[in-house]
């Protein structure tokens, strides 16, 4: 098996440390880094699929992002020496008054396994923070993220300040957690919702486009 | 008829006067909000806590009959417990925190929802064999005089009488957080991940055991787990067999030869894809099947397992903030449901802020009108 192949494959398994190890000897091996990058989010779309389909569950996709996080620590200086771009930009966090982080988390998981670039706000987000991460960044999402009935009306209050600022226009909004639904993203006039991290990593991609 | 024989025969298909009207108490914040509203005292919302004294004040100002999360605990859980304590005051007011069970976690003053997990203690062998396997060892003290105290105090109450039979999964997932837990599960140290499971179960088991060979009698048996969420569960089905299947076989065994034929099981989320480990493994009541947040369902798995999976649950709470009209459909709902036999409404979690006063006496007033 190509050394590819092996952190493709390890990753999936969650084998952190291994994948560490392999993405080095990949780079003292001369194997391009855009290469050992596709081998990285390859694994990470495998597990993502899985996801999708209950064939795994939360915590190989936790253990496979650990790995993948582990992988791009080496890498990541070289994909910018490289000039290899990300194929986009997202902030993500959990909205005011929640300090839920581990559906959120999921999905910048899933987001870096794409190949995203993710500033993550962390929890209890103002909705301002929210925009003004987006103007500062330059990011094509933004990602509101909340467990509770009571908190997902701040997912409104996001759209809303994005439409106060004027970039409602350049950027999209996507939405996702436990109490939310496709009828309230259209509701509150968000552009996406998605019931899981994996799917929510493809809408992004998508709307990157 | 009794409260406690109307739940008992609606959960062995025997016929009763009329539904009972349960529930499954209140997120703090609500309380404090009825009280400033004026609906009940200030005392009862600091003094609550589920199936105490101040709850069966609430049950008789709102017209619930009784609290289904009214198990008594003997100290089946780390012992002693972490000190709890604030490590952080963070800028924007939160505080960082060691709980009881070693998580570093940061809570918001004035909240009482699920905090944001940090960092946690339970990391490799060495931490379980100095710090924790210390706590899960059977003492004779943990079934307590206070426990029998708690025990003879049921006869105030009427309502069935249940005891704690712990958690499996669900407390272990409390000491290592979910990435401690896959992190052991899928990379680090599956037989620590196993050690740490059996040791604890072990100790449960024993506590239970105590319990029951004194001779006390309880209707059903409960245990707390929270293993799942919106898409399902928290971890992969056939590493929860193998990992848990046989700790509920043997407590549920136990519970069997004490004569409680009803073993139920609070887990939040989308049970489905777990519900064979319990069901097989003795569990048969399913607790609060949550329709509203998450869309699990008690009909499939009556379908699928026929009469004998019972449960407790399924009404949509959300609608208690609506109106009469919503509050009626949900009714609608209930009585479909209870036809069925060998299931209980009671709303599918606590109820939460903005949840209406006036509503709820509402729905407990028009559940306990059917009879099934």
């Amino acid at each position: 098996m190509s050394i590819i192949n092996e952190i493709s494959e390890n990753l999936q398994k969650g084998k952190a440390k291994l994948v560490k190890e392999q993405v080095q000897t990949a780079i003292d091996e001369g194997v391009a880094s855009k290469d050992i990058l596709s081998a990285l989010l390859d694994g990470m779309n495998v597990i993502g699929e899985k996801f999708k389909n209950n064939e795994v569950y939360v915590p190989e996709v936790l253990v496979a992002a650990r790995a993948m996080n582990m992988g791009m620590q080496v890498l990541k200086p070289l994909l910018a020496s490289d000039g290899v771009q990300a194929k986009g930009k997202v902030c993500i966090g959990t909205v005011q008054g929640d300090l839920h982080d581990i559906g959120k988390n999921l999905v910048k998981m899933m987001l870096e396994g794409k190949g995203l670039e993710v500033i993550d706000l962390g929890t209890d987000v103002s909705p301002e923070a929210f925009v003004n991460a987006a103007i500062e960044n330059d990011c094509q999402i933004i990602c509101c993220s909340a467990l509770l009935t009571t908190t997902m009306g701040v997912m409104g209050d996001v759209v809303k300040a994005a439409e106060d600022a004027g970039i409602r226009d350049k950027v999209k909004i996507m939405i996702g957690g436990a109490p939310v639904s496709e009828e309230f993203c259209r509701m509150i006039g968000a552009d996406c919702y998605t019931s899981d991290a994996a799917s929510a990593a493809d809408a992004a991609v998508e709307l990157c486009k | 008829m009794t409260n406690r024989e109307r739940a008992l025969n609606l959960l062995h298909y025997k016929p009763v006067d009329r539904l009972p009207a349960v529930h499954f108490g209140y997120w703090e914040e609500l309380l404090y909000e009825w009280a400033k509203q004026g609906k009940i005292p200030k005392s009862l919302a600091e003094n609550w806590r589920q199936s105490n004294e101040a709850d069966a004040e609430l049950d008789k100002l709102i017209g619930w009959d009784f609290n289904w999360a009214c198990a008594i605990e003997p100290k089946h859980k780390l012992l002693p417990q972490f000190e709890k304590k604030v490590l952080e005051v963070l800028p924007n007011g939160e505080r960082r925190i060691i709980n009881n069970e070693g998580i570093i976690e940061r809570v918001k003053p004035g909240k009482t929802s699920i905090p944001s997990e940090d960092d946690y203690t339970l990391k490799d062998r060495a931490a379980f064999e100095e710090l924790y396997l210390p706590k899960m060892q059977f003492t004779p003290d943990r079934v307590s005089a206070e426990f029998f105290e708690k025990y003879n105090d049921m006869e105030k109450y009427d309502r069935p009488r249940g005891i704690s039979i712990g958690s499996v999964l669900g407390d272990i997932r409390s000491m290592t957080s979910v990435l401690g837990m896959s992190y052991l599960m899928y990379d680090e140290d599956e037989d620590l991940l196993a050690d740490i499971i059996d040791a604890y179960a072990d100790m449960q088991y024993k506590c239970i055991e105590a319990v029951l060979n004194t001779g006390v009698k309880f209707d059903f048996a409960h245990y707390w787990e929270d293993i799942c969420f919106k898409n399902g569960p928290l971890v992969a089905p056939d590493k929860f067999e193998e990992l848990c299947a046989k700790h509920y076989k043997k407590r549920n065994d136990l519970c069997h030869k004490h004569g409680i034929d009803i073993i139920s099981l609070d887990c939040d989320g989308v049970v489905e894809q777990l519900l064979p480990v319990w069901f097989e493994n003795g569990v048969n009541t399913m607790f609060p099947i949550e329709v509203g947040v998450w869309g699990d369902q008690f009909e499939p798995a009556r379908k699928r397992f026929g009469k004998g999976m019972l449960g407790v649950g399924g009404m949509d709470k959300r609608v208690l903030r609506e109106d009469k009209a919503a509050v009626d459909a949900e009714i609608e709902r209930m009585k479909r449901l209870a036809s069925l036999g060998g299931f209980i409404p009671c709303p599918d979690h606590l109820l939460m802020p903005g949840t209406k006063f006036e509503l709820v006496q509402y729905y407990a007033d028009e559940i306990k009108k059917i009879k099934p």
